[in-house]
C-alpha cells in the first residue's frame, strides 16, 4: 500500500523495538516526518538517523513529566503531532505464574507501563492535538491477549484488554474533533529476538512450537512488517471513516475456535 | 492509497450496489483484471446494504465454499466480503438483515479458520454511509446521530476499507471484519 502522508508528523512509542521500528519505516516511506520515540535513546538515534526526516525522542511513557518533556520536543521541531502509535509495552519474562502467586511489584510494573503508559502518552499528545483542531489518528497497540485470554501473564492480558476498550472510549470521546482512534491487535509475531524461540538450529519449527502454531490458521508466526502495514492504513487518509476498532493482525489466530 | 494488484484478477459476486460497483472500478484502477467467471485470485462477495428480501443469501454461502475450497486447492486466494457493521452490534429494527450479516460473517471467520494458510478471509462492516440521508447507501438515518464522527460515510472511505483488504501486502489478516462506521460499534457514543 502507498498513501501520502507529507506534511503528517506520526510519533511512534517503542519506535526503536522491532515492530516499532518497522512502523517508523513504513510511516517514513509513505512521507510521514517521524519521531522515534523510547527509552532507549541509542536505538532511537540509529533508527531516526537512518530515516528522511525523523528525531529520536527520549520518552519513558509510565511518567507523566516523561511524556510532557517529549510532547514539548517534539513541538518545539515539528510544531504538531497528527498520528500518535502507542506502541511501546512490555510482557513478563521472569514471572510466568499464576494470579495467585502473581507478585505484586511486577503487576505494577506491567499495568504501570502498557495501561497507565498508553492514557499518559495519549493524554499528553492530545492536549495540542485537540487545540491545534486539525484532527488526528491515534493507533494502539494492543495484543491479541487482549483479546482472548491467555495463561501465565495476567497483568499483560488485563492491561491490553484495557488498551482495546480504552481505545472505543477514546474513539467516541475524541471522534468529533476529527480524531480517530483504534487499536491493532498484533498476534504472535516474530522478530530477530523471538526468531531462536520458533526456529531450531536447523531453521525448522521445534515440536513445541509446531503444536502452539497449530492453532494459528495460518501456521506461522507474523512479521513486525505486516503489523506496519495495518498501521499506515489506519494512519492514512484512507481510513477516514475508522473509528474505535479493534484490528487483529494474528493469521486467523482469534477468528474462532480453531481446532 | 494506491495497492498493486497488478497481473491479479478479480471477481465480484453477489449483490449489485454503490459500494460494490465502485470497489469494483477501484480495484480495477490499483491493476486488478476484473472477470466475470472462473477462479479469480480476489473473490470480492457482495451482501446488500439494504434490506433487500429477494437477496439469495444461501447462494453468496454455496459461492463462497465452493470458490474457497477450489483456491485452497490452487493454493492461493483472498476472498472478502462486503457485509454491514450490524454483524456485530445487531439493530432492533432490522432483526432478519442483522442475522443474515451475522452469519455471513460466521461464515468468514470459518472459511478463515479452514482455509487457510493459502486464502484469506475478512469482511468490510458498513454503518451508515451515503451523502443524501434520505438516500442512503447503507445503515438508516437514525443512526448517524450516534455516530461519534458526527456524519455519514462516503462509498469511497467504504471501499478504501475493502481495498486494504485486498491488499496483498497486509499478509497476515485474515477472519477480521473492519468497520467503515466512524465508531459507531465502539460503544456508545451519543452524548445528552
Amino acid at each position: 500500500m502507498r498513501v501520502d502522508l507529507s506534511g503528517k508528523v506520526a510519533v511512534v512509542t517503542g519506535g526503536a523495538g522491532e515492530i516499532g521500528t518497522a512502523i517508523c519505516q513504513v510511516l517514513a516511506a509513505n512521507g510521514a516526518s517521524v519521531v522515534v520515540a523510547d527509552v532507549n535513546m541509542e536505538g532511537a538515534e540509529t533508527l531516526a538517523a537512518q530515516l528522511p526526516d525523523a528525531m529520536p525522542c527520549k520518552i519513558d511513557i509510565s511518567s507523566e513529566g516523561s511524556t510532557r518533556d517529549g510532547v514539548e520536543a517534539v513541538l518545539g521541531r515539528y510544531g504538531q503531532i497528527d498520528i500518535l502509535v502507542n506502541n511501546a509495552g512490555v510482557n513478563t519474562q521472569a514471572h510466568r505464574v499464576t494470579l495467585d502467586s502473581f507478585p505484586k511489584a511486577e503487576w505494577d510494573r506491567i499495568v504501570r507501563i502498557d495501561l497507565d503508559g498508553t492514557y499518559l502518552m495519549s493524554k499528553a499528545a492530545l492536549e495540542p492535538m485537540v487545540a491545534r483542531g486539525a484532527g488526528g489518528r491515534v493507533i494502539n497497540i494492543a495484543s491479541v491477549v487482549g483479546l482472548a485470554a491467555m495463561r501465565l501473564q495476567s497483568p499483560f492480558a488485563a492491561a491490553k484488554a484495557g488498551i482495546v476498550h480504552l481505545t472505543r472510549a477514546m474513539a467516541i470521546e475524541l471522534g468529533h474533533h476529527g480524531i480517530l482512534s483504534n487499536a491493532i491487535a498484533p498476534g504472535s509475531i516474530m522478530s530477530e529476538g523471538t526468531r531462536s524461540l520458533f526456529y531450531g538450529k536447523d531453521g525448522l519449527f521445534g515440536s513445541r512450537t509446531e503444536e502452539f502454531m497449530r492453532h494459528i490458521p495460518m501456521g506461522r508466526p507474523g512479521e513486525p512488517n505486516e503489523i506496519a502495514q495495518a498501521v499506515l492504513f489506519l494512519g492514512s487518509p484512507a481510513a477516514s471513516y475508522v473509528n474505535g476498532q479493534c484490528l487483529a493482525v494474528d493469521g486467523g489466530w482469534t477468528a474462532g475456535y480453531t481446532i | 492509497m494506491q495497492i498493486d494488484l497488478k497481473g491479479m484478477t478479480a471477481r465480484i459476486e453477489g449483490h449489485s450496489n454503490a459500494i460494490s460497483t465502485t470497489l469494483r472500478d477501484r480495484l480495477a484502477e490499483n491493476g486488478a483484471k476484473i472477470i466475470k467467471e472462473g477462479l479469480p485470485d480476489l473473490l470480492i462477495l457482495a451482501a446488500p446494504q439494504l434490506l433487500d428480501i429477494s437477496f439469495d443469501w444461501d447462494g453468496l454461502t454455496v459461492m463462497a465454499r465452493r470458490d474457497g475450497t477450489a483456491m485452497k486447492t490452487r493454493g492461493s486466494g483472498r476472498i472478502v466480503f462486503l457485509l454491514s457493521a450490524c454483524a456485530v452490534l445487531p439493530i432492533r429494527r432490522q432483526p432478519d438483515f442483522s442475522m443474515q450479516m451475522a452469519a455471513m460473517n460466521a461464515l468468514m471467520r470459518t472459511l478463515a479458520m479452514s482455509l487457510a494458510p493459502e486464502v484469506a478471509a475478512n469482511a468490510l462492516g458498513t454503518g451508515v454511509i451515503g451523502t443524501d440521508p434520505a438516500h442512503l447507501q447503507s445503515g438508516d438515518a437514525e443512526m448517524t446521530g450516534h455516530v461519534p464522527v458526527s456524519r455519514a460515510g462516503t462509498v469511497t472511505e467504504a471501499c478504501n476499507v475493502a481495498l486494504f483488504l485486498c491488499d496483498p501486502e497486509n499478509s497476515y489478516l485474515t477472519g477480521q471484519l473492519l468497520s467503515a462506521d466512524g465508531g459507531w460499534t465502539a460503544g456508545y457514543g451519543r452524548s445528552f
